[in-house]
Formats: C-alpha cells, sequence, structure tokens
C-alpha cells in the first residue's frame, strides 16, 4: 500500500513541474523525485541481492537525488539570465495535457494487468506517464537548462520502470548505465556553460545557425 | 584477443595523454591502427589467444557478423589515423591539443569496438551511450560557434533517443521473462518463448533509439550538422564506422524478432524508413550548399539503403553487407579529401569552390573517383549491392517499388554529381597556389581505399566473399537461409 501511495505522490511531482514556473522549483522536483525512488527501492529491499542493494542506494539517494540536483542548481546560480521557464503552449493548456498523459498512465496500469505478465501495474502504468510527460516537457520549453531537467526527469521514469519488472540486470551492466548517466549530465552542464558565454542567452532558438 | 582490442587502446589514450609528447600521440595512434586491422584478420585466419580476464570476456564475443563489422571498423580507424597525421599540421595543433586528440579518438573507438563485441543488449545499450559522450568532444574539436551548437544537437538528441532505447530493453525484459537474460545467446535460444506483443513494443522503442544514432529520417537531424562541424577525420570515422555500429545492435535485434516469426512487423518498419530516408537525403541533396552536409546526407542515403535490405529479408541481406563494407570505405575516402578541399580553401560552401583540379589535381581525382564510388558507378561495388537490392525487389514482386528506388537513387546521384563536378571544374577561385598543401598523409588512405573498392568491385578476393557471405547468414539462419549473392 505504501509503494502505491509512493509512486502516486512521484507521478504527481511531473504535475508539479507543469504547474511552477522557476527553474528551481524544477530542481527540487527532481531532487524529490530520486528520494521517493530511494524509498521504493528501500521497498523492494527483500527480493535483491545486497549489492544490488548498495549500488541501488547509491545510484538513486547519492546520485538522483543529492548530486545532480546539487550540481545543476550551481549551473543555474551561476548563469545570469532570467529563471522563469518559458513554454511554448501557455501554462494551463500544458497542465491540462499533462493531466491527460498522467490519466493514461493509469489506462497503461489496467492494460498490463490484463496481459498476464509478472510486472507491478502501478509502476509500470506511472512510468510510461513519466516517460512521455518528459518528452512533451521537452518539446514544449525552449530553455536549454529544462532540456536537461526533462533528460533527467526521462532517466527518472525508465528507472522506475527497470523496478517494476522482476529481472535484474549483471552488475557490469548498471555499472555502465550509471556511468554513462554521469557523464553525460556533466557534458550538458559544460556545453550548456558554453552555449550561455557564446549565444546570445540559452534559448534553443538561438541555435539556428546551422540549417539547409 | 577480445580483451586486447578492448583495453590496449585504452592504454595508448591514457599514455598520450599523460606524456604529452608528439612522438607518443603519432605512436600510439599507429600501434592502435595495426591493432585494429591485424587483430579481425587474425580472428579471421583462426589465430587467437586470450587474456586470462575470467568472467569480464563473457560479455565480449568476435561473431561472424561483429568480425566482419569490426573488420570495416579498422580499415577505417588506420585510414582515419594516418589522415591525422596531416591534420594535426594543417592546423598547427599544440602538442597538448594532439593528445587531447589521439586520446578521444582511441576512447571513442574503443566505445564503438564494444558496441560491435558485445554479447548482452543492455551492455550493448552502454557501449552505444558510450559512443555518443565519447564523441561528443571531438566534434567540438575546433571550438566553433557553429560546432557548439551541433555537438548539443548531437549529445541531446542522441541521448534522448538512446533513453528511448533503454525503455525498449526494459520492455523485452519483461517480455521474455522466462528468458531471464539479455544475453542474446540466451535470447535467440529461447525466442519462442519471447511474449509477441512486448518484443514488437520493444523493438518500436530500439528502433527509435538505434535508428537516431543510425541516421535515419526522421531522427537524423543531428547528423548533418555533427558531420560537417566535427573535424574532417572525425567526420569520416563518424560515418564510416559510429551509423554502422548502431546498425549491427539493430541487426541483433532483427534477429531475435526473425527467430520469434515476427519479422512481417519489423520489416515493415525497416523498409518505411528506409523509404523516408531516401526521400529526406534526395530531397536535402538537391538543395544543400555545403559540401560536408552534403555527404551527411549521403550517409543517410546510404544506411536508409542498408536498412531497406534487411527489411527484404534474406535476399536483401548480402547487399546489406556489401554496402556496409563499400559506403565506409567510399564515405570516408570523401570525408577525408573534404579536409584538404576546406583546408586548401577555406571554406565548405560548394559555390566558393571551383577548379579543383587545377588547384590540386591529385585531391581532385581522388573527390571524383570517391564521389563515382558513392553513388555506384561501376566498377565500384556499390553499384553491386544496389543492383542486387533492385533484383530483391524484383523476386519479392514488388516492382513499383524498385521503380521508386531507382528515382531517388538517381536523384541523389544528380544532386551529388552536379555539385562535384562543379567544384572540380573551371579555373580556380583562388589566384596563386601559395598556401601550403597538405601533406603526403592526406592523400594515401583515400587512394589506399579507393584501390581496396576497385579490387572488391572487379574481382572480389574469396576470402572477402566468405566473410561477407557469413556475416549475411546471420540474419537469415533464423529463417532457414536463403539466396546469397547468387
Amino acid at each position: 500500500m505504501m509503494t502505491e501511495i509512493l509512486i502516486i505522490i512521484l507521478g504527481t511531482t511531473m504535475l508539479y513541474v507543469f504547474s511552477v514556473s522557476r527553474l528551481e522549483s524544477y530542481v527540487k522536483a527532481l531532487s524529490a523525485q530520486g528520494f521517493i525512488l530511494f524509498l521504493l527501492v528501500l521497498f523492494g529491499i527483500s527480493r535483491m541481492t545486497w549489492l544490488n542493494v548498495a549500488f541501488l542506494v547509491f545510484e538513486t539517494l547519492i546520485v538522483k537525488a543529492i548530486v545532480i540536483p546539487y550540481f545543476l542548481l550551481t549551473v543555474i546560480r551561476k548563469s545570469e539570465t532570467s529563471r522563469e521557464i518559458e513554454p511554448y503552449l501557455s501554462q494551463f493548456y500544458s497542465l491540462l495535457i499533462a493531466t491527460a498523459i498522467f490519466a493514461f498512465g493509469f489506462i497503461a496500469a489496467f492494460w498490463v494487468r490484463t496481459t498476464g505478465s509478472h510486472i507491478r501495474p502501478l509502476y509500470f502504468g506511472i512510468s510510461i506517464a513519466m516517460i512521455i510527460l518528459s518528452l512533451f516537457l521537452i518539446v514544449n520549453r525552449k530553455r536549454i537548462l529544462t532540456h536537461i531537467l526533462a533528460y533527467m526527469m526521462l532517466e527518472n521514469g525508465i528507472f522506475l520502470l527497470s523496478l517494476s519488472v522482476a529481472n535484474e540486470l549483471p552488475m557490469l551492466v548498471n555499472i555502465g548505465v550509471l556511468l554513462d548517466l554521469f557523464v553525460a549530465i556533466y557534458l550538458f552542464a559544460i556545453f550548456f556553460n558554453k552555449i550561455n558565454e557564446i549565444f546570445d542567452g540559452s534559448h534553443v532558438d538561438a541555435l539556428t545557425e546551422l540549417k539547409d | 584477443m577480445t580483451g586486447i582490442v578492448i583495453i590496449l587502446p585504452l592504454i595508448l589514450a591514457f599514455a598520450s595523454l599523460a606524456l604529452n609528447s608528439r612522438v607518443v600521440n603519432r605512436l600510439a595512434l599507429m600501434s592502435a591502427a595495426v591493432l585494429f586491422v591485424v587483430v579481425p584478420i587474425c580472428r579471421w585466419y583462426g589465430l587467437d589467444w586470450e587474456l586470462g580476464l575470467g568472467g569480464f570476456l563473457s560479455y565480449f564475443r568476435f561473431d561472424d557478423i561483429g568480425l566482419f563489422f569490426f573488420f570495416i571498423m579498422g580499415l577505417v580507424f588506420a585510414g582515419v589515423a594516418v589522415y591525422s597525421l596531416s591534420y594535426f599540421r594543417m592546423h598547427n595543433l599544440k602538442a597538448t591539443e594532439e593528445s587531447v586528440f589521439v586520446a578521444e579518438l582511441l576512447a571513442f573507438t574503443v566505445a564503438m569496438a564494444g558496441v560491435i563485441l558485445s554479447t548482452n543488449l543492455a551492455l550493448l545499450w552502454v557501449f552505444v551511450e558510450a559512443t555518443t559522450l565519447t564523441s561528443a568532444l571531438l566534434i567540438y574539436f575546433e571550438k566553433r560557434k557553429s560546432s557548439l551548437e551541433a555537438t548539443w544537437k548531437y549529445i541531446y538528441i542522441c541521448s534522448v533517443g538512446i533513453a528511448l532505447a533503454f525503455v525498449g530493453i526494459i520492455l523485452l525484459s519483461i517480455g521474455s521473462e522466462s528468458v531471464g537474460s539479455l544475453f542474446f545467446s540466451d535470447l535467440y535460444e529461447h525466442a519462442s518463448q519471447v511474449n509477441p506483443v512486448w518484443l514488437k513494443l520493444a523493438f518500436a522503442f530500439l528502433f527509435v533509439g538505434l535508428g537516431t544514432k543510425i541516421g535515419l529520417a526522421p531522427i537524423h537531424a543531428w547528423l548533418p550538422d555533427a558531420h560537417s562541424e566535427a573535424p574532417s577525420p572525425v567526420s569520416a570515422l563518424l560515418s564510416g564506422t559510429l551509423l554502422n555500429s548502431a546498425f549491427l545492435g539493430l541487426l541483433r535485434v532483427q534477429e531475435l524478432v526473425i527467430r520469434a516469426g515476427e519479422e512481417k512487423f519489423s520489416n515493415f518498419i525497416l523498409i518505411l524508413t528506409g523509404f523516408l530516408s531516401l526521400l529526406v537525403s534526395a530531397v536535402y541533396m538537391l538543395r544543400v550548399k555545403n559540401y560536408k552536409r552534403m555527404l551527411a546526407y549521403s550517409s543517410v542515403e546510404n544506411m536508409g539503403i542498408m536498412i531497406l535490405a534487411v527489411g527484404l529479408g534474406p535476399v536483401g541481406l548480402f547487399a546489406a553487407m556489401l554496402q556496409a563494407l563499400a559506403h565506409s570505405l567510399s564515405k570516408t575516402s570523401l570525408f577525408l579529401t573534404s579536409g584538404n578541399i576546406l583546408h586548401e580553401y577555406g571554406t565548405k560552401k560548394i559555390e566558393s569552390v571551383t577548379g579543383l583540379l587545377k588547384r590540386d589535381s591529385v585531391t581532385g581525382w581522388i573527390w571524383i573517383a570517391s564521389f563515382l564510388s558513392i553513388v555506384g558507378i561501376p566498377p565500384f561495388p556499390i553499384f553491386i549491392s544496389k543492383f542486387f537490392i533492385i533484383r530483391a525487389f524484383w523476386f519479392d514482386g514488388q516492382g513499383w517499388l524498385a521503380a521508386l528506388f531507382f528515382l531517388f537513387i538517381i536523384v541523389v546521384t544528380f544532386g551529388m554529381g552536379s555539385a562535384v563536378f562543379k567544384m572540380v571544374f573551371g579555373e580556380s577561385s583562388l589566384e596563386s597556389a601559395d598556401a601550403s598543401k597538405p601533406g603526403l598523409s592526406a592523400y594515401i588512405p583515400q587512394i589506399a581505399l579507393l584501390v581496396m573498392l576497385l579490387i572488391i568491385g572487379i574481382n572480389m578476393p574469396q576470402q572477402l566473399h566468405d566473410m561477407l557471405e557469413k556475416a549475411a547468414l546471420f540474419l537469415s539462419a533464423g529463417s532457414g537461409g536463403g539466396v546469397l549473392g547468387r
């Protein structure tokens, strides 16, 4: 029961993201997601080997809840541009669409129950909703920083999806996945800072030098 | 030997970073080139030894198709390594810049080797993502405003795409619960136990993810930017091997789909996307104004052709393999030559380059010959692979698709040809020949690659033919063998 509540809270952090307009709030939501994922890992502890638990705790609590949000927060504070996010679609309609996607997540959860696969329906449904919501966030925002944050939320959605599956990945793969994620965020930040320096502002609209 | 090709280049990369000397950089490049060329040849002749690495090695293996793609990678890397010597001189790089370039180049190549050799789908994913991360800094190597934009688009689009591929992997592991492993050998063996609904969903996600890296339309947006902004040797490596290694990843997934008996679904997607890529490249080829971007669109076209050929089933596979080999060698030659042109004219605009033959006749002739090779004028081998594909359509009773295919490749040939011939003929747009000519190592790789292509096209060595056929058998084995290169 507890896990169900946590997962629904996790889903609502995505809705929260669509209803606020300051970048700092996005980072807070991201950090909260990392923490909820950590709690979810703790609830599933009985099914895993200790090595895997240690690894997942490190990944969620340290990396997802603390290090990456802190890192992104310093990047935001360093860039002196306005901190408001700028959507293409108005906030009201975005929230409306986001709610519809969230509802779709529950439909997916019901559907997956009927297929008879051994996966936990709510994990599956909400993670699918999170993935779609993150993609929607990417196409609906102009700021490059929002793109980085949305990418992290996409990764969180995928992490939740991987928790819904009984099979464990080999340790080598887990380490590789985390390493890739880490380097990706690091490179994102480097190039974000560069773009901030060289282009006027950090909008994707400014990136139009290359075209045919 | 599988351990060596992963570990030794990494050691060389660290060495060139740490020692920071021009001699070490060159030694590292050359020894890596020799390694990447020699290892697949040794493997082919059955020579092999292993480092005592135990469990680590169960994750990497040379199989027939992996060997073939590694062989291509080795040839392309060797060409790029030799050319890089000239690149260093043309751009007057400092020793530190050289070291960074060499280290990144080696790390990038190791990541691609990892993609080719992985025996586990999830590990393959790790390496595909690693190729993105290691090549991002190479694309930004010349540090222009435009290369920054290209790098950002590349790293962001590919990361999101690859994240979606990971969704595909998870969906597959839901559907293959009874198999309980993501090793290709286990998946292939128990393919019939994989739930078809989940398999199709997984294929769709994996296709989007790997397709982004392959550069298939409509998710090719990063490709022309990255290829045109990267240093020319890096463009060659991107086009000649990166696209191929992602393509191999897709082939491994396709093999699973075939063995599970769901290839109707995937073949439809492959053929549709193949035609879409052809359409996009044909349209852009007519309006593109930058010759490196033109080459990039030609990559979209060629990857589209390969995907199309795979979608045709067993009859198309030999053609797909031949196309992969010939495209990599020709495109490497083209991109390296574009580096010479860029050096001599200082512009990437097609309209500002004329009289290449008068200015530098060797570069001009290489440019023409590579163009003839890439569009498939006989005796170059792409003619054979395109011919096989048209014939495969015919066999399939889809003559009108063959006609459409023919139309697209004619448009691409026309668009590319008019640009290439405009550049080589006429009076040189630069008055004097005072600018330094690129060194000898800026010509040798292309000439060697073109000679290889001619040999393959005129009289393919039996060994190479066997290698191609074995690689092509990888896919058709599941569907009970097929017509191969007859």
